[in-house]
């Protein structure tokens, strides 16, 4: 069961936010309507293709088909059909989230490794 | 709060990302050798083929190496794609002179990547790395040898002939 002691908020924005569980080892995202767990190594590979896409085509080509960009999320058989808006505030939530990560791995080293 | 990341890899993203740059850069160079091997083997200079295609193998076995670190360290290897490398070459000297080129940019890259390991402290990569920094300087002292003989064999007569002989003679390999 997952309560307030195994979930910790990580990054929030206007249209989402993500928490890590330690009970179960997973980087949660929720945007919009959607939800999804991740493992690390799924998430750094979700963030990889939603920084990879081309914002700048899709800002200037007027064919329909670059007014929205579906991006499937690994390992969860979920997929997010993204617009130019929509991919925007998910990279920012993705990257404040890989920063928190960061951060707290930097917070691991200096606070709780062993000095003799 | 648990530390996902770490319990994950102890592989820093930029490090990580440039080991899956190193494993591209040695394909390509495996790839380069390949096509040296072809206009090698067209143009008659059946040693030097064999000896760029002993190159070929080796480059791959160095991408292979950083390949099964990264799986070992927990993070994603990526396949790499490999785009058309040159096929022709003017001459028979300018092959090789491609190929310690090659060497070089190979050395200067792994060089890159020593410097980063140290600058995030990430001292076991860079322990791996030093297998790859003496393995460059042997690369470079053939590369070079091959060319030296150019200068002491000479191309004019039956030159070409007598140093496509003797390149296979640097690493030793056996031709039937």
């Amino acid at each position: 069961m997952k309560d307030s002691f195994t979930l910790h908020e990580l990054y929030r924005t206007a249209k989402g936010f993500t928490q890590q569980c330690d009970l179960t080892n997973r980087i949660i995202l929720s945007f919009g309507e959607q939800v999804i767990a991740f493992r690390y190594l799924d998430f750094v590979s979700f963030r990889r293709k939603v920084d990879r896409v081309n914002l700048h085509d899709m800002i200037f080509n007027l064919d329909d088909a670059y007014d929205f960009e579906v991006i499937e999320a690994p390992k969860s058989n979920q997929q997010l059909v993204l617009t130019l808006c929509d991919l925007v505030q998910l990279r920012e939530l993705l990257s404040g989230t890989q920063f928190a990560l960061d951060l707290n791995t930097m917070l691991h080293e200096a606070l709780y490794t062993y000095v003799a | 709060m648990k530390d996902l990341q770490r319990l994950r890899t102890s592989l820093k993203e930029e490090v990580e990302l440039a080991l899956n740059a190193q494993v591209k850069m040695e394909a390509e160079a495996s790839s380069k050798y390949l096509a040296m091997a072809s206009w090698c083997e067209v143009n008659g200079y059946l040693y030097s083929a064999k000896y760029f295609f002993k190159q070929a193998e080796e480059e791959r076995e160095h991408m292979l190496k950083i390949f099964h670190y990264l799986a070992d360290q927990g993070v994603m290897a990526y396949a790499p794609e490999v785009g058309p490398v040159p096929h022709d070459y003017p001459s028979f000297r300018s092959i090789f002179e491609a190929a310690l080129q090659s060497e070089i940019n190979v050395t200067h890259s792994i060089n890159r990547l020593v410097t980063l390991c140290r600058r995030v402290e990430d001292y076991a990569t860079e322990n791996f790395l030093q297998w790859f920094v003496k393995e460059q300087v042997e690369e470079e002292i053939n590369a070079r040898r091959a060319l030296e003989l150019f200068d002491v064999i000479g191309e004019e007569g039956t030159g070409r002939f007598q140093i496509d002989r003797h390149v296979y003679k640097i690493t030793q390999l056996d031709i039937e």
